[in-house]
């Protein structure tokens, strides 16, 4: 199937061990097309939050493995697991996780500065800039931007690299209403332009309306009927 | 710049606390070994400078085991016809009984070292002279100057006393003379001649029987740094084999009192650089608390792709920006303290005037430990930093 980005096969997450031995996640599989807009569901404490840092490769699954792009992530070693999460995907964190000490625009760069491909990158980050309307607050440290505007700022962050997959962890969980509107018309107007693929952990599936797929995951396991998948409107 | 470089100088540069403090403690190790370094080696460089002013010269002339027997006005002389030299002096040393009379009565009688000077070559060879602030330097064959310590044990002599020695002369026999002070000599932190008494070098060679007989002879350079080379040419035109002539520079002739000074500036040294370690433990905790500080930047740096070392390298540019800092404020206050001390002829407890110099080679030697201290002490946080899990270390509020 060459149009999969990510297929999770059998993915185990053990926390402690033997009779204290805690399943974060339990046999967890599914895949993901080139371009698709999944959400990721649960309640508190189900085990998503948990499985999406194991498709961002920021833990190691216990059993199972995850191929993202076709490859088996398990073969990467640390640093190339960086290099990896660097250049194939996006972060969007709850709390917008920038870095106060940098401006907007360099927080924007990062990733292409981490990676050594500096050519054009502040005009392409510029662009991104104002494609979310914040080029008036390019230069700006980004402690001193609202908690949307940060989001929006941490969006383009997350594709300023062109990654395969950009993942969000509860981008919306942070903000007021209208803030958290923006930001997921803002993720899904990007998905449709560019054509990420985005998979969103989040409470909240309502807000988020039409998607290609949501995956609900309960006491880490995913509850397989729940795999709906509704058709995007265009 | 390097985004490494860029992302280590925000972090320290916008917690400025943590890096005037950082700093501040690598700079007063500086400051400290600096102020030592001033003290402690002025104090010397002003023992060296007073042994060579009062006592020995530059290079220092004895027979060994014996008098010099060839006419001093000779090898005065000859010595002056080299380049290096500025002037030589004779002297001559001996041992006597002194004591005077107030009120009818005796006023101590004990022995006190002698020193015979020629009035003329010893003003040009010596700055004995300059250290009399009561009455003259010797002149007359029967005048006589006291050291501060002799004029106070003999009951505050004052210049126009008269006062008697006691001499043994080369026979063993007693020559018993009267002397009128002319001058009281007194040296800062005593380092002259101040328990000795000095009189013309032809008197005390008249009473002790030695005629044309000299102790020593001390020879000052317009060079020092020629020392070593116008003791060899001495030694070159009179062989010890022949003349039994014994030369010395400075750092020879005064061995034993600057030995043991010397072992004492080491320790000093060593106190400073101990206290230099101490900074570097504070810049390791002040690190730490950086580290901890940022643990959340350190995660999503990780997430976004930066690998373990390159997180080393910010906290390791951290410790470059904090000990170039450092080394540039303690250089700042240390040649401040530098310049005060000289300017102001600061003085060792209010007596021995400080021979200050600036010795740059050393402030850049301090300067480079200090920095390389600073970087080594950001080592372990930067270790520390580099194990944090992206997924925990996000978590951290």
């Amino acid at each position: 199937m060459p149009d999969l980005v990510l297929e999770v096969r059998g993915v185990d997450k053990i926390y402690g061990e033997a009779e204290t031995a805690i399943y974060a996640l339990k046999n967890v599989s599914f895949s993901v097309k080139k371009g698709e807009f999944i959400l990721i569901v649960g309640s508190s404490g189900s085990g998503k939050s948990t499985l999406l840092n194991m498709i961002g490769l920021l833990d190691r699954p216990t059993n199972g493995k995850v191929f993202i792009d076709g490859l088996d992530t398990s073969t990467l070693n640390d640093n190339q697991i960086s290099s990896f999460r660097n250049s194939k995907l996006g972060f969007i964190f709850q709390f917008s996780n920038l870095l106060a000490d940098l401006t907007v625009l360099e927080n924007v760069v990062l990733p292409r500065r981490i990676q050594k491909t500096d050519t054009n990158a502040v005009e392409e980050a510029k662009l991104l800039l104002k494609t979310v309307g914040l080029e008036s607050q390019m230069n700006k440290y980004s402690n001193k931007v609202s908690g949307g505007q940060a989001q929006r700022v941490a969006i383009c962050r997350s594709l300023i690299n062109k990654p395969t997959i950009v993942l969000a962890d509860e981008p919306t969980g942070n903000l007021d209403s209208v803030s958290a509107e923006t930001t997921v018309q803002l993720m899904k107007s990007l998905n449709r332009k560019l054509g990420h693929t985005f998979i969103v952990v989040t409470h909240d599936r309502q807000q988020f309306g039409d998607v290609d797929k949501v995956i609900t995951i309960r006491d880490g396991k995913i509850i397989e009927d729940e795999i709906t998948e509704i058709p995007t409107i265009t | 710049m390097d985004y490494r470089a860029k992302v280590g100088l925000r972090f320290i540069t916008r917690r400025r606390g943590s890096l005037i403090a950082a700093s501040l403690a690598v700079a007063i190790a500086i400051l400290v070994v600096q102020v030592n370094v001033v003290i402690f080696q002025g104090l010397y460089n002003a023992i060296v400078r007073d042994q060579i002013n009062y006592r020995f010269g530059h290079v220092y002339i004895t027979r060994q085991e014996n008098f010099i027997t060839k006419s001093d006005k000779m090898l005065v002389n000859w010595l002056e016809r080299i380049p290096y030299v500025d002037a030589a002096a004779p002297r001559l040393d001996a041992v006597a009984s002194i004591n005077a009379t107030g009120s009818g009565q005796t006023i101590r009688d004990y022995s006190v070292p002698v020193i015979g000077v020629d009035p003329v070559l010893d003003t040009k060879a010596s700055t004995m002279y300059k250290t009399v602030g009561d009455g003259q330097y010797v002149s007359s064959r029967n005048s006589i100057v006291l050291g501060a310590i002799v004029a106070r044990d003999l009951g505050n002599s004052h210049v126009g006393d008269s006062v008697k020695l006691k001499f043994k002369d080369r026979n063993g026999v007693d020559e018993l003379r009267r002397f009128t002070v002319v001058g009281i000599t007194e040296t800062a932190g005593s380092v002259g001649l101040d328990n000795s008494v000095i009189m013309n070098i032809d008197t005390l060679r008249e009473i002790l029987g030695r005629p044309h007989e000299t102790q020593s002879i001390m020879v000052k350079l317009n060079d020092p740094t020629k020392d070593q080379e116008v003791k060899d040419l001495f030694l070159r035109a009179f062989p010890t084999r022949s003349d039994n002539f014994k030369a010395q520079t400075i750092e020879e002739s005064a061995e034993t009192t600057l030995s043991g000074f010397r072992s004492g500036i080491a320790l000093i040294n060593l106190v400073g650089y101990f206290g230099m370690m101490s900074s570097a433990f504070a810049v390791v905790t002040i690190q730490m608390m950086q580290v901890t500080s940022k643990t959340r930047e350190i995660g999503i740096m990780r997430a976004i792709g930066s690998r373990r070392k390159d997180i080393l390298i910010i906290f390791i540019f951290q410790g470059m920006v904090i000990g170039a800092i450092g080394a540039g404020l303690g250089t700042i206050f240390g040649v401040s303290y530098t310049a005060y001390a000289k300017e102001t002829h600061m003085t060792f407890q209010g007596s021995l005037a400080l021979e200050v110099t600036y010795n740059w080679l050393g402030i850049l030697q301090t300067d480079i430990l200090a920095f390389l201290l600073a970087v080594v002490a950001s080592i372990y946080p930067a270790y520390k930093a580099t194990k944090l899990q992206p997924v925990e270390a996000m978590r951290f509020a």
